[in-house]
């Protein structure tokens, strides 16, 4: 998948369309960022590269690049 | 020998808890925000005298009104919430209510799974010859086991009870069951103090999880982002088992209803086992998770509100707690 595509399926999921997110984002600065948001991110890594992501894994991901590296450069274009 | 479900009935208690009262008690937390993720907009609460045993005897009341109990020779009772660790709350349930005193009873201890795991032990014990009318009483009261400052498990979870007669018939109503069982996630759906690796601990230390909820070990404990880990993984597998040990397709289903555990998972799982909307049962929004009632609960209503009608095939998923799954498919 290309990165861009990524970062706006991203968005989408957290519903922040409004915002633009970059690789720099830290998760915790999105004011909508919640306990649903971590949820809907694990949804995005399973349909899309049908990948697992523990909650651990999430609590330890501050960034947008930091999420991309746990996903694994493989998946992007 | 077949088996059908003859009868179901449901209770929830008077109090209810809005999204508006968890958005006067937590400031921080939106009302209209928790009905578009969960689907929820109440949940029924136990009074502090209240039991899931006072729900489990107040629903088989009611569903044994029009119904000679003399016939019950079987009784079930799954609950996570009992009134003592001994005796069984069936064996108390089979004196209040009435019931012969040579008939079988027992509780047994699953949560989101239950239902599921009673109709399979009903189907087989009428199968075996061991019963023709059981009695399955499910009842559940995790407000108990919830810290009132845990925002995010007081969101989600309802108490409630349901009552259902399954019966020997000539018709085959309950179908073959998929069951699964995972208890390396047992950590993460929990009330880890209170029983006897871990007593109830009074002084236990109240702990923020970071995400401004607050609980003590004596308390429930999800970790929500596992649970659904496990659910996205398990569900399908069960589904397609389920679907295969009885010769049939998703197409050939009329119904789908999964245990409703909010909105958002079971709306996901629906769109990745592409389920069309118009067959997929949400039906929790005064309700909330009530654990082994939800999936009695919306058949009941199914049934009631026409979404089922007589010779329908309905797929029953139930998952959680343990982990524990299952899957079958019924008939009226």
């Amino acid at each position: 998948m290309k990165i861009e595509l990524f970062l706006r399926k991203l968005e989408q999921a957290l519903e922040i369309e409004d915002t633009k997110l970059n690789f720099d984002t830290n998760f915790k600065d999105i004011e909508e960022y919640d306990s649903f948001s971590v949820l809907s991110i694990i949804a995005l890594i399973d349909e899309e590269f049908g990948e697992k992501i523990s909650g651990l894994e999430l609590n330890k991901i501050s960034t947008v690049q930091e999420l991309i590296d746990q996903i694994g450069v493989d998946h992007f274009e | 020998m077949n088996s059908i479900i003859r009868k179901i009935s449901y209770y929830l208690p008077e109090k209810l808890l809005t999204n508006n009262h968890l958005e006067k008690r937590f400031p921080e937390w939106n009302a209209e925000k928790i009905e578009n993720k969960t689907g929820i907009k109440g949940r029924h609460i136990a009074n502090e005298d209240e039991t899931a045993l006072d729900f489990g005897l107040k629903v088989a009341v009611r569903l044994l009104q029009d119904y000679d109990k003399s016939k019950i020779d079987f009784l079930l009772f799954c609950t996570q919430s009992p009134d003592y660790y001994l005796p069984s709350g069936a064996c108390i349930l089979q004196d209040k209510l009435g019931l012969r005193t040579d008939i079988g009873a027992f509780d047994y201890n699953l949560g989101c799974s239950g239902y599921i795991y009673g109709l399979a032990m009903a189907s087989s014990f009428i199968k075996s010859g061991i019963a023709q009318n059981v009695l399955l009483i499910t009842s559940e009261t995790y407000s108990k086991h919830i810290n009132s400052k845990d925002k995010s498990n007081l969101t989600i979870f309802g108490d409630g009870a349901s009552a259902t007669i399954i019966e020997k018939s000539e018709k085959k109503g309950i179908h073959k069951f998929a069951l699964g069982t995972d208890g390396s996630g047992s950590e993460n759906l929990i009330v880890p103090n209170g029983g006897l690796r871990n007593r109830y601990n009074p002084d236990a230390e109240l702990i923020d999880d970071g995400s401004g909820s607050y609980r003590t070990k004596n308390n429930l404990f999800m970790n929500g982002p596992e649970i659904f880990n496990f659910t996205i993984k398990a569900v399908p597998i069960v589904v397609n088992q389920c679907l295969k040990k009885n010769n049939t397709t998703i197409d050939d289903i009329d119904y789908v209803i999964f245990h409703q555990a909010n909105k958002y998972i079971i709306d996901y799982l629906r769109k990745k086992l592409k389920i069309p909307q118009d067959k997929f049962c949400i039906d929790l929004e005064y309700t909330g998770n009530t654990v082994s009632t939800t999936i009695p609960i919306a058949l009941k209503n199914a049934i009631e509100n026409g979404s089922v009608k007589a010779g329908d095939r309905i797929l029953l998923v139930g998952y959680g707690v343990g982990y524990s799954w299952g899957a079958t498919i019924i008939e009226f």
